[in-house]
C-alpha cells in the first residue's frame, strides 16, 4: 500500500466519520412511534437536538426555539433505507472494460437528480447507490442521505461500509455489445465470469505482496538505496482492501448455483460478501446464506423479467427471514423507490411476517447491511433524526408519507408541497387569463 | 486555355507565398494624442498621449508632459478612450477541428481488460499551434471587439492537448506566439465504445494517469542516478508528455461544464497538488464556497446556456428561458460580489462578436464595468503568466491598445482602431448614415475572374443578412468561402478564403454591386485581378 495515498484515504475516511452533524432541533409530538427495535409507543414524542435523537418518550417539554410537529393520529417510523439503487448519479456502468474496480460512484454524484425528491416523497431517507451490473467487478458504491437541495458532499454517509459491486450471470456475460459495432468481449459464460474475478483477485494478491516486499525492504537497511515503490494500481487497490477486510462485496446474482459458487470463491480468496442483490432464488439456499451470515437485498414480488430471474416467488423475503437470513427490500428503481412500504407490507401476506419483521425489511435490516445501524434504521436515542411520518400505518394499503425528516430537518412536507403547487397553478391560470385578455383586445 | 489556367493557378500560388506579413521591418512609431487613457492599472488620464515604438508602449502620460517624437505618426484621438487590448484566456475559435481516428470497435476480444492501462488514444501531444486555422476575417472580428490576445486551446477528448497564447498581430502563427505551450487542457468527457465510457471511468483514468506519471518520473530519475541494480524503466511517450504538468506543475486547465465538474477539478487539484485552472465554469456561482477555499484561477465562459444536468433545464420552458437570459448571465456578478477573482473567456462561443454582447449581458446582470474590464485585461494576464507584458497600458509593455468612441462596454461605444504589437488596425465601420442597402445580391451569380495571367470562370453564391455578406465561389480550383462581406449602398467588399494547391490564403475584394452586375477587383500581393459577375436569373 502506497503510504501517502493510504494516509490520504484514511484522512478522508476519518474526516467523514466525524459525526459533526449540522442538524436541526425538532420535536415530534403525540404520534404513534413504530421504533422497529423497541416496540410501539402510543402518543409518543421524539426530541431531536442538532440532528440527533435526544429523547423518546411522552410529554417531552422543550424550549421555544425548537420547532414542533404535531403528529397526532399519525405514524412515525425511522426513515426508510433502500439498500440497492442507482439514483443521484451521473452514470451507472463503466462499460469500457470488464473489470472496473477503480471507478467510484462517489466521483459522479448528481445532487440534482429529481429521483432524490421522488424518493423522499415515499419516506426514504438513505440509499445505497451502486455501480450497475454490466461488469463482473464494477465500481465502489456509496451511501447517501437524501438531503434534497443540499450539495452532494453533504449527502455522503461516511459511516457506511465500503462496498464493491460484483455481478454474476447474464448481465456481465451479455454486456458484450454496446455502442456501435462492439465485438463480443470475454467472458461469455458463467464460468468465465467466475474465472475473471478469481484472476483479478490473484493479481491483487500478487500486488499486495509486491507492496509488502517493498515495505519490508524499506525497513531493512540493505538495498534501500535503489528501491522504488511498486506502481500504484487503482484497479487492484479496492480488491486489496477487500482481502484485508476493509471493504465488502455486494453481488448481483439470480441463480442459486452461481450464488453458491461465488460464496465458494469468496472463501477461496478470502473476502467477505455482505449481501446478494436480487437473489430471486435465495429461498433455495436460505440455510447456506444464513450459515455464512450473508444477507440478501431483493424485490418483494418482481421476477420472471428474464429467464435467469424466472424462478422467483413472493415468499422469498418472508421465508428467508424466517430461516435467519438478513433480508432487505430494495427498489433498484427511481419509481418503485417511493412505495417500498407497500412492498414491505406484502411480506405479511406472502411469508407471514409480523408487522415489525415487515418494517425491518426497509429500515434496520438494510441499515445493518450498509453498516449504519448505529446511526439509522430505528427510532432510538442517540441515532440520527432520520424519520418518516405517515398518515396511516405504513403497512396499510391506504397509507401515504406526509413528511420526511433527515437529521431533524424537514425535506418533504406534503401539505406544504401541495399548497405551493396550488399557488403555482393559480398563478399560471391568472397569467393565462391576462394573456387571453390581451389577445381579445387585439 | 489549359495553359492559361495553369498560369492563373501559379499567380495565386505565388501571391499566397508573398502574403506573409513582414513584421520586423515595418514598425512605424505612433503618437496617440488627446485620448482619455484607461490604463487598467493606475489612475485614468483625462487627456493623454501614448507613444508606440517598435511594437511597445514607449511612454504614456498626460498631454503636455509627453514629448511627441519627430518621427511619430500622430493619431488625433480627441474624444476617444484608450484601453489595454482585451485578453481572451480560453477560446477554441480558430482551432482546426482535429481529425480523430475513427473510433472502431476498439474492444479486444481477448480476456485482456488492460485497455485502460493508459494507451495512446489520448491527445496530450495535440499542440494547438500546429492546428490553427488563422483567418484574417476572424482576427478582424476579434479586433472589432477589442481583443488583441487570445489563448487557443484544444477542446476534444479527455487529455485534449496543449494551448498556445497568441498576440493577434498577423496571419502566421509563429510571430504571434507569446507562450507555447501554455497549459495542458483536460475535459471531463468520455469515449464512446471504449474505456472510459463513463464519467467515473474518466475520473479514475485521470487519477491513474497522474499516479503513473509520478511513478514513471520517480523510476526514471532514480534510474539516471543509480542505474545499477534497478530495472530499466520502459519509455512511455504519453507519460513523458504528462511529466511537465504533473511533476513540474505546469498549468493544467480543467474544462468544467457544470458545478460538479468544478468540484471534481478541485478534488483532483487537492489530491495531487496540481497547478490547476478551472475553465468553462458557467455554474461557478453555485459552488462559490468551494472556490473561495481554493486558490485555483477561474476562467469563466461567456456562454450562458445552462448545462443539461442543471435543475434549471428540467423544470419547464419558462425556467429554462429565465436561466439563459437572467440566471446564468449573472454568474460573473455573483462571483464578483463574493470577492472571487476570475477572467471572462469566449470558451464555448463560436463567434468573437458574441463576446462583447455577452459581456454587456453580464454587466446588465450586475457586473460592474470596471470588474468586467479587469476580467478581460489584468486578471487573464496574471493567470496566463503574461502580466509583465500585456494586460494594462504601461510603458514597456506590448503596444496592445484599443481606441473606442466611448466607455468600452457601453452599447453605444464603437471601437475605431486597435494596435496589436504596435501595428495599427482600423476597424471597418459601416459608413455613417449609409443607406440600408437597397440592393440584394443574395442568390447565384456567374463570375469571371480575369488575372494578368489567365481567366477563371466560377459560380458565386451570395447570402445576405442586412448588410452582411457571406457565400462561396465555386470553380475548377475548388470551393472558396466568402466571409466578412459588407454591402453598403452599392459598395461591396468581402474576403475570399481560398485554398490553392493546399495553401490557404485570403484575398480581398472591393467593388460595386448593381441589381444584376457586380464589378470590382481582387487584390493580392502579386497584383490585382478583376472580378465581374452577372446574376443568374432564378427559375420560376
Amino acid at each position: 500500500m502506497n503510504k501517502t495515498y493510504g494516509t490520504v484515504v484514511m484522512f478522508f475516511c476519518l474526516a467523514m466519520a466525524v459525526p459533526g452533524l449540522n442538524g436541526q432541533n425538532l420535536l415530534i409530538k403525540n404520534g404513534t412511534l413504530l421504533t422497529v427495535t423497541q416496540g410501539t409507543i402510543m402518543k409518543g414524542d421524539i426530541l431531536i437536538l442538532n440532528g440527533i435523537i435526544k429523547t423518546i418518550g411522552r410529554d417531552i417539554q422543550t424550549t421555544d426555539d425548537v420547532q414542533v410537529i404535531d403528529a397526532t393520529g399519525k405514524y412515525v417510523i425511522p426513515g426508510i433505507i433502500d439498500s440497492h439503487t442507482h439514483i443521484g448519479l451521473s452514470g451507472t456502468n463503466e462499460m469500457g472494460a470488464t473489470i472496473t474496480s477503480e471507478v467510484k460512484m462517489r466521483d459522479v454524484l448528481n445532487a440534482e437528480d429529481t429521483s432524490i425528491y421522488t424518493a423522499i416523497t415515499g419516506g426514504v431517507t438513505m440509499v445505497h447507490t451502486m455501480h450497475g451490473s454490466g461488469n463482473p467487478i464494477g465500481g465502489e458504491n456509496v451511501v447517501l442521505k437524501l438531503k434534497w437541495g443540499k450539495s452532494a458532499e453533504e449527502m455522503v454517509v461516511g459511516e457506511a461500509y465500503r462496498t464493491l459491486k460484483f455481478a454474476l450471470g447474464e448481465n456481465p456475460k451479455q454486456a458484450n455489445v454496446f455502442g456501435t459495432g462492439g465485438t463480443p468481449r470475454y467472458p461469455q459464460s458463467r464460468m468465465g465470469v467466475n474465472a475473471i474475478i478469481r484472476r483479478e483477485f490473484l493479481k491483487a494478491k500478487n500486488y499486495m505482496e509486491q507492496w509488502e516486499r517493498y515495505n519490508a525492504a524499506k525497513k531493512s537497511k540493505k538495498g534501500a538505496k535503489n528501491l522504488i515503490p511498486p506502481r500504484k494500481n487503482l484497479k487492484l487497490e479496492p480488491l486489496v482492501a477487500m482481502l484485508k477486510g476493509d471493504m465488502y462485496a455486494r453481488c448481483h446474482s439470480y441463480r442459486a448455483d452461481e450464488t453458491l459458487e461465488f460464496i465458494k470463491l469468496s472463501k477461496e480468496l478470502g473476502f467477505k460478501i455482505i449481501c446478494f442483490e436480487h437473489a430471486v432464488e435465495a429461498y433455495k439456499i436460505a440455510r447456506e446464506l444464513a450459515e455464512e451470515n450473508i444477507g440478501i437485498s431483493a424485490f418483494l414480488d418482481n421476477w420472471a423479467y428474464k429467464v435467469e430471474a424466472s424462478e422467483g416467488i413472493a415468499y422469498n423475503a418472508g421465508y428467508c427471514t424466517k430461516q435467519g437470513v438478513l433480508v432487505s427490500i430494495n427498489s433498484d428503481s427511481p419509481e418503485r423507490i417511493r412505495r417500498l412500504f407497500n412492498d414491505a407490507a406484502k411480506s405479511m401476506k406472502y411469508g407471514g411476517l409480523t408487522e415489525e419483521e415487515a418494517l425491518k425489511l426497509i429500515t434496520i435490516n438494510p441499515a445493518v447491511q450498509l453498516g449504519v445501524e448505529k446511526i439509522a434504521g430505528s427510532l432510538e436515542e442517540g441515532k440520527h433524526g432520520d424519520i418518516a411520518i405517515f398518515n396511516e400505518h405504513p403497512l396499510s394499503a391506504y397509507t401515504r408519507c406526509d413528511m420526511t425528516i433527515i437529521e431533524g430537518e424537514v425535506y418533504f412536507d406534503r401539505d406544504q408541497y401541495l399548497q405551493e403547487r396550488e399557488e403555482r397553478e393559480k398563478r399560471k391560470r391568472e397569467e393565462q387569463k391576462t394573456k387571453e385578455k390581451k389577445g381579445g383586445v387585439r | 486555355m489549359k495553359i492559361l489556367k495553369f498560369l492563373f493557378l501559379i499567380i495565386f500560388a505565388v501571391s499566397s507565398v508573398l502574403s506573409y506579413p513582414i513584421l520586423a521591418e515595418f514598425n512605424p512609431t505612433y503618437a496617440i494624442v488627446g485620448c482619455k487613457i484607461v490604463p487598467g492599472r493606475g489612475p485614468q488620464i483625462e487627456k493623454g498621449i501614448i507613444i508606440i515604438r517598435d511594437g511597445l508602449i514607449e511612454e504614456l502620460g498626460p498631454a503636455g508632459k509627453i514629448l511627441i517624437p519627430e518621427d511619430a505618426e500622430v493619431i488625433e484621438a480627441e474624444g476617444l478612450y484608450a484601453y489595454p487590448g482585451l485578453i481572451d484566456a480560453h477560446t477554441s475559435i480558430m482551432l482546426e477541428t482535429p481529425k480523430r481516428e475513427p473510433q472502431g470497435p476498439g474492444r479486444p476480444a481477448s480476456p485482456a481488460d488492460e485497455q485502460n492501462e493508459v494507451s495512446n488514444w489520448q491527445h496530450t501531444d495535440f499542440m494547438a499551434i500546429n492546428h490553427l486555422k488563422l483567418k484574417k476575417s476572424t482576427i478582424e472580428n476579434f479586433h472589432k471587439v477589442g481583443i488583441t490576445t487570445i489563448c487557443i486551446a484544444p477542446d476534444k477528448s479527455i487529455f485534449a492537448g496543449q494551448s498556445v497564447i497568441l498576440n493577434l498581430s498577423g496571419e502566421q502563427p509563429e510571430p504571434m506566439v507569446i507562450k507555447n505551450p501554455f497549459a495542458l487542457h483536460i475535459n471531463f468527457v468520455t469515449v464512446r465504445g471504449e474505456y472510459p465510457s463513463s464519467l467515473m471511468g474518466t475520473m479514475s483514468l485521470l487519477r491513474q494517469s497522474i499516479l503513473d506519471t509520478e511513478h514513471y518520473h520517480l523510476h526514471s530519475t532514480q534510474y539516471l542516478q543509480f542505474p545499477g541494480g534497478l530495472k530499466r524503466p520502459v519509455y512511455n511517450p504519453f507519460l513523458e508528455k504528462l511529466r511537465p504538468y504533473v511533476v513540474q506543475k505546469k498549468p493544467i486547465v480543467f474544462n468544467c461544464a457544470n458545478m460538479e465538474d468544478i468540484k471534481r477539478a478541485l478534488r483532483l487539484t487537492d489530491e495531487f497538488k496540481l497547478n490547476a485552472y478551472v475553465s468553462g465554469a458557467n455554474e461557478a456561482w453555485r459552488v462559490s464556497e468551494d472556490l473561495k477555499k481554493s486558490d485555483v484561477p477561474l476562467f469563466v465562459s461567456l456562454r450562458f446556456n445552462p448545462p443539461l444536468t442543471s435543475i434549471f433545464v428540467n423544470q419547464g420552458e419558462d425556467l429554462k428561458k429565465k436561466a439563459e437570459n437572467e440566471i446564468y448571465p449573472a454568474n460573473a456578478s455573483h462571483l464578483h460580489r463574493e470577492g472571487i477573482e476570475f477572467s471572462l473567456t469566449s470558451s464555448g462561443l463560436t463567434k468573437p462578436g458574441d463576446i462583447i454582447k455577452n459581456v454587456q449581458k453580464a454587466i446588465k446582470a450586475g457586473l460592474p464595468q470596471d470588474a468586467a474590464l479587469k476580467a478581460m485585461t489584468l486578471n487573464p494576464a496574471k493567470s496566463l503568466g503574461i502580466d509583465k507584458i500585456v494586460g494594462s497600458l504601461e510603458a514597456g509593455k506590448i503596444a496592445n491598445v484599443v481606441l473606442a468612441t466611448g466607455a468600452l462596454f457601453e452599447e453605444s461605444s464603437k471601437i475605431q482602431r486597435v494596435f496589436v504589437d504596435g501595428i495599427s488596425y482600423t476597424i471597418k465601420q459601416p459608413p455613417k448614415g449609409a443607406q440600408p442597402s437597397a440592393t440584394s445580391i443574395a442568390g447565384k451569380w456567374d463570375g469571371l475572374i480575369k488575372s494578368p495571367m489567365g481567366e477563371l470562370t466560377s459560380t458565386i453564391l451570395f447570402q445576405q443578412e442586412g448588410d452582411q455578406i457571406t457565400g462561396t465561389i465555386s470553380s475548377e480550383l475548388g470551393n472558396w468561402e466568402i466571409t466578412g462581406g459588407v454591402l453598403s449602398g452599392n459598395t461591396l467588399s468581402f474576403t475570399i478564403a481560398a485554398n490553392i494547391m493546399g495553401n490557404a490564403m485570403e484575398m480581398e475584394f472591393s467593388g460595386s454591386a448593381e441589381r444584376d452586375v457586380i464589378e470590382g477587383s481582387i487584390s493580392t500581393m502579386a497584383g490585382n485581378a478583376e472580378l465581374r459577375a452577372t446574376r443568374i436569373p432564378e427559375e420560376e
